[in-house]
């Protein structure tokens, strides 16, 4: 009863009443004069609270407003005190000095003029009485006007603590349908209490509302799709469907990761994105689903049919940023979701220097050597990335160190002949210099020495002093802005990029010609970002607060053909994950729950295994395809 | 005048006051008193007797510890079978061992104690101790309500013959330490009953009153719980039918007429519990009051049975942007008018029907009209203005409750400004302002048979009015707080008061007097519900819910706990099976009144059923939760609908 204790105990002190005496001009209060005066305005404060507690309590509200002080007093025959009508609480500001600390109000001088000029504020809205159903025949409809079915707050308890949920008498809530008639008859009789399995059933609205949802959402058609990705973003009582959803997102990366279909990846991670931003939900239940996938979508070595033209790179960033919210809004003690992403990116940054240095010589040694040796390009930036999006400081503990291994893969890709690695390296070059520079501001002292950054940072160290330069030299508030790499604000490049999509069949790709119609997609970059000039760089870098600006500038576009497509798989859509759950195979079952984040750190086989393009998970999926 | 005279005065004031004359002079004169100080002699009750008694060996601080840490030891170590009620013991000793030590200004050491042996004392006493732990200083006693209220009631505890010779066994052995004696003594009032101690649940059921339990002799008064005949439902089907389901089909009446008269079937022909029809004079029913009586029997013939198998249906008003402004609503009996009271000193009445409201026609187009004609009551309402809500302004202060009286046509209001209001729902206007009660008035209600209606306010008294009178008929005053909320029974004899003192009284209308005390709450209690046959009275507090048996006093079965805020709506569906509670925790709870009644006379018959485990789900039948909005209302319509009224508070 520590609460009680010192509440027994509160009273005001002496010091109080002193600031109180010299605010009214009494400069000399003597101490004991004090002391009988803080017991007096204490014990007549607490007697006047206890009596606004009944106002409070009378007006059918558990927080007490200043009115309620005001009848107390009126009570007590006191006047009121005049002049603190404050909707929410009071402004007290706290301030501190010389020893003693203060609360006070606050009081700002206005200034009537402006009163008087400015347009009268609207007039608030009268109140209005509204019907709705709150329950039928005792089972509460699932209407915009009643609470979601199963509060945020129970999902996460649920998710937590699943043993809650077998303790508690199920049947009890307003969720799902009322005992009646012989089920209740059947639990009279019967003392034993079964355990219910995990019900999946859908109503055949639901079935129909997934059903169409899941066609929105990969089909076609824009308009459909967002006001689909609207319903998944604010519809309350979805989640009866999550386990649907997370094995329809889950199945759907892995088939068009491997077929390189770029426009099924954006949209299966537009999804994550509106299901993570619903308020109702609570996916933790499901990250064992969801984290691969989009751990998949940053790291694949490819990602679109033809890496040389296709703006793969914003997927990444995309997903990266999804990774980042999800770490952000599920990482706890137990799960450490963080430091498993960080370590997975952090794995595919790996340098073989580094590995040599940590482990010493042995035969793993040299297989991670070998396979880090060959992290593809993309997948080195897709790790940057995700890495970048968890903030400066693990900027600084992750990528900093191997800006020198990564320096040198850059330069042997610029100096190279393919293509596509060109291209690859100098995305990655911008991309590491942008999340660089600002922690490098931070790190270092302003002589910025050219020779320095190249003897720290090797070959990348030229353009990180001069990018570091750019940074010191523009305004204080943008320099301030830039390292905060993760403003909400980025999150929706995606959703805002334009992307052209035309149904005709003939598009400007020199695609080769098969027979079977699918849908697939060709991302063509307008503008290379290697054309980029050395200033433009620098005014990026600038800007890289706002990576949505930035972008913004080399006019990339999405276009989605149906036409002749690559000679993948020969079906017509790619993705569908039936209604039925494929219950043999990710089995939505509470009890993986705690296993679920294990098993996503042991799958970076997604993102660099051997063979990308036959992931033995495929065989299952044959019959979905 | 010296602080050594003190005592002497207080003397002079004893022997003043026991009127011996004699020793009275000689100690004047002894002492050398003018007669000056002798004019002064007006010193309270609590500080004479603390005087008096300050040459006690009562006085030494320190054995007060000493003696609480005996009392506690022998309390738990005597057996279970007393343990729990000589516990109750503790509370009342510590509150005084706490007052006395600062009547005799050892206010460093009463302190002390509070803080040692306060948080130790039952939860449900802490918000009465924190109110106490303000009183530091002998003045402060005079100004604290509570205190007051410690030091001149005594505070009662309910022993088993067993237990109470125990403890005058350990009184006995404490002969030494007069401390607890006295306080035992003075002010605290041990109550034996015969039969076995009773268990923690059972001790727990009945604690928490402000001053301890109520005793068993305060409940032997009989209560006539039944229900008054109906008197004239044989006369109304006639005027009823030809209202307004003329377009029903031709069949309907004779089924309707089966119908009615199984409903009386059911009615026992003269139940020994109710009181004489003519106990309390009631009104005559008017005319337009027996078509809307006949109304309400036609609508309770289309009744759904409801039960554990068939819950009701809920339809939920919420309040838009009204934040914490609406505080009270009342939906009206035939379910057609919603009021809501608002800190804003305002009224406002919607219809809940495509029905408008109207007005009366102004008084020079009233005398045109043709007084004989049939249909005077729709002539005289206006044509033109029609409204679905209308506002009625004349309180100046936060309106508590509003209340439509049962033939529609008034409308009830209390508030802040320590007045009721009894408005027109013709004219739009305030017919009557009654004054009367000193401070804020909480509750109103109308008696269910129109014209009387009893007011509950801060001033601890709870007040009968008739609409004809502007003077109170009855003040029911014996609650040691505010009375929170009060409820007419359905038969109008009686008046149930609840109140902060955490006590839950029944009073006679006729004879002004309290016949039903009960405890067991442990909070505040906010609203009050008979149940429909009368027996049953149920209280809403701070989370709990307690069902009582007026007929005993006693509760009738433990509710656990569901709600985690104050309840302040109550209703019974119109078959009595279910009981809704509504609290600020946005939550309506159903629950299985029928199982609660059968488990009270099961206990009755003395069938120890040991079903306590699956207690927790045993009445709850369903839990509702809206969207932030707290529960203000419930009313049952007449087809057993259940509305619910709340405001909504915004998406945070």
């Amino acid at each position: 009863m520590g609460d009680s204790e010192f509440a027994y105990g509160s009273s005001m002190s002496v010091d109080s009443m002193k600031v109180i005496a010299e605010s009214i001009g009494i400069a000399s209060l003597g101490d004991d004069a004090a002391k009988e005066l803080a017991d007096d305005v204490t014990f007549r404060l607490k007697v006047i609270v206890q009596d606004s507690l009944k106002f409070m309590h009378h007006s059918k509200r558990q927080k007490l407003s200043t009115t309620d002080i005001d009848h107390a007093l009126r009570v007590k025959n006191i006047e009121c005190q005049y002049g603190f009508i404050q909707p929410d609480s009071l402004p007290f500001r706290f301030a501190s000095g010389g020893g003693r600390e203060l609360h006070f109000v606050e009081e700002k001088e206005v200034d009537l003029t402006e009163i008087l000029y400015a347009p009268p504020p609207k007039i608030p809205l009268d109140v209005s009485v509204r019907a709705h159903w709150l329950s039928v025949d005792g089972v509460q409809p699932t209407v915009p006007e009643n609470p979601p079915p199963l509060s945020k707050e129970a999902q996460k308890l649920e998710s937590v603590d699943p043993i809650s949920k077998l303790s508690k008498p199920t049947n009890k809530d307003a969720a799902g349908k009322p005992m009646c008639g012989k089920a209740a008859r059947l639990k009279a009789s019967e003392s034993v209490h079964v355990k219910q399995l995990a019900t999946h059933e859908l109503s055949v609205e639901q079935q129909l509302y997934y059903k169409e949802i899941t066609e929105a959402c990969v089909g076609s058609d824009e308009g459909r799709r967002a006001e689909a990705l609207q319903s998944l973003a604010c519809d309350p009582g979805l989640h009866e469907m999550l386990p649907r959803m997370c094995t329809f997102i889950s199945e759907g990366v892995k088939v068009n990761v491997v077929q390189n279909n770029l426009a099924l990846l954006i949209y299966l991670m537009r999804m994550v994105k509106a299901l993570l931003d619903n308020q109702s939900l609570y996916l933790e239940k499901y990250l064992h689903e969801l984290i691969p996938s989009v751990s998949t979508c940053i790291v694949s070595r490819q990602l679109c049919l033809r890496p040389e033209m296709d703006n793969h790179w914003a997927l990444r960033d995309f997903a990266a940023r999804l990774m980042a919210q999800i770490c952000k809004t599920f990482n706890t003690s137990t799960n450490n979701l963080q430091t498993r992403v960080t370590r997975l990116f952090a794995r595919a940054l790996q340098c073989p220097s580094q590995t040599n240095n940590e482990t010493g010589v042995g035969p793993s040694m040299v297989t991670t050597m070998k396979e880090s040796e060959k992290t593809p390009l993309a997948s080195l930036y897709g790790a940057v990335q995700g890495l970048a999006e968890l903030g400066p400081e693990v900027i600084k503990v992750f990528i900093l160190p191997r800006v020198r291994w990564l320096g040198e893969r850059v330069e042997g890709a610029l100096s190279g002949l393919g293509g596509a690695d060109r291209l690859a390296a100098g995305n990655l070059k911008h991309q590491l210099l942008k999340v660089l520079a600002p922690v490098v501001r931070q790190l270092r002292q302003p002589p910025d020495l050219p020779d320095e950054y190249k003897r720290d940072y090797g070959y990348l160290g030229p353009s990180l002093q001069h990018a570091v330069g750019k940074i010191r030299t523009s305004p204080p508030h943008v320099s301030h802005l830039s390292h905060v790499t993760h403003t909400p604000k980025t999150v929706d490049t995606i959703a805002s990029r334009s992307m052209v999509i035309s149904a005709s069949p003939a598009p400007q790709s020199p695609a080769p010609s098969t027979p079977p119609p699918q849908k697939f997609v060709i991302v063509s970059q307008q503008k290379a970002p290697q054309t980029q000039p050395a200033s433009g760089a620098g005014h990026i870098v600038v800007h890289s607060s706002q990576p949505t600006i930035v972008r913004s500038q080399n006019v990339q576009s999405v276009v989605v053909t149906s036409g002749p497509a690559s000679g993948a798989a020969p079906a017509q859509k790619v993705v569908v994950v039936g209604v039925q759950p494929p219950h043999h195979h990710a089995p939505p079952a509470p009890a993986l729950v705690s296993q679920a984040p294990v098993s996503v750190v042991a799958k970076p086989v997604f993102a660099r295994g051997g063979t990308p393009q036959q992931p033995p998970e495929l065989d299952d999926l044959s019959h979905l395809a | 005048m010296g602080e050594k005279n003190t005592p002497l005065l207080a003397v002079l004031q004893l022997l003043r006051k026991y009127n011996l004359k004699g020793t009275e002079d000689i100690l004047r004169k002894e002492a050398s008193l003018g007669d000056v100080e002798f004019e002064n002699l007006d010193l309270p009750e609590v500080e004479l007797a603390s005087i008096l008694t300050s040459h006690h060996t009562e006085s030494d601080p320190y054995s007060y510890e000493f003696a609480y840490d005996n009392l506690k030891k022998f309390i738990e170590n005597s057996l279970d079978v007393y343990k729990y009620e000589l516990s109750t013991l503790l509370y009342p000793v510590f509150v005084h061992m706490y007052l006395a030590l600062i009547l005799y200004d050892h206010n460093e050491h009463a302190s002390n104690f509070f803080e040692k042996f306060g948080a130790e004392q039952e939860d449900y006493c802490q918000e009465d101790l924190m109110r106490l732990a303000a009183v530091k200083t002998k003045d402060q006693i005079k100004g604290n309500e509570l205190a007051e209220i410690y030091s001149t009631n005594k505070f009662v505890v309910q022993l088993s013959r067993d237990a109470s010779s125990q403890l005058k066994r350990f009184l006995q052995e404490q002969k030494s330490s007069t401390v607890i004696i006295n306080i035992i003594n003075n002010h605290i009032q041990v109550e034996v009953h015969d039969g076995p101690g009773r268990t923690q649940a059972q001790v727990r059921a009945t604690a928490g009153g402000m001053l301890g339990e109520a005793t068993r002799n305060e409940n032997r008064t009989k209560v006539y719980y039944g229900l008054l005949k109906e008197p004239d439902i044989q006369v109304l089907p006639a005027p009823v039918e030809d209202e307004e389901e003329v377009e029903e089909t031709p069949d309907k009446p004779k089924k309707k007429k089966a119908k009615k008269e199984h409903i009386f079937m059911k009615k026992p022909k003269s139940d020994p519990n109710a009181p004489p029809n003519e106990r309390i004079p009631l009104p005559e029913l008017k005319e337009t009051d027996k078509i809307e009586k006949g109304k309400a029997l036609r609508e309770a013939s289309k009744r759904i049975q409801l039960g554990p198998d068939s819950l009701p249906s809920i339809c939920f008003y919420t309040l838009l942007n009204s934040g914490h402004t609406a505080i009270c609503t009342d939906i009206c009996d035939d379910s057609t008018l919603l009021a809501v009271g608002f800190s804003n000193s305002s009224i406002k009445v919607w219809t809940l029907t495509p029905v408008k409201l109207r007005g009366m026609k102004s008084a020079e187009k009233l005398q045109d009209i043709d007084r004989e004609a049939g249909d005077v009551l729709v002539r005289m309402m206006e044509e033109k203005d029609r409204d679905t809500c209308r506002t009625l302004f004349g309180h100046s202060g936060p309106v508590y409750k509003v209340m439509f009286d049962p033939f529609k046509t008034m409308l009830l209001s209390c508030s802040e400004d320590s007045t009721v209001r009894l408005w027109s729902l013709q004219c739009w206007t305030c017919l009557v302002v009654f004054r009367g009660h000193v401070w804020s008035v909480w509750d109103v209600r109308w008696s269910p048979h129109g014209h009387y209606f009893v007011t509950a306010g801060h001033d601890r008294t709870a007040r009968l009015w008739a609409t004809d009178h502007h003077q109170p008929l009855r003040i029911f005053s014996g609650h040691l707080s505010d009375v929170d909320c009060v409820q007419f029974h359905p038969n109008s004899n009686y008046v149930a008061t609840g109140s902060s003192d955490r006590t839950v009284r029944v009073w006679d209308c006729l004879t002004g007097t309290q016949v039903r005390i009960m405890t067991g709450h442990k909070s505040t209690i906010f609203t009050l519900a008979f149940s429909v046959c009368g027996r049953w009275l149920a209280s809403g507090g701070n989370g709990e819910l307690i069902v009582w048996d007026i007929s005993t006093g006693s509760p009738a079965a433990l509710i656990p706990p569901t709600h985690t805020a104050p309840i302040h709506a109550l209703a019974f569906s119109r078959d009595g099976t279910i009981l809704s509670s509504g609290s600020l925790d946005c939550n309506i709870i159903l629950w299985d009144f029928n199982a609660i009644t059968e488990e009270a006379n099961g206990e009755e018959a003395g069938t120890t059923n040991n079903t306590t485990v699956q207690k927790e789900d045993k009445f709850l039948l369903r839990s509702f939760a809206t969207k932030n909005s707290p529960i203000k209302g419930l009313h049952f319509t007449r087809r057993n609908l259940l509305l619910a009224v709340g405001s909504y508070e915004g998406s945070s």
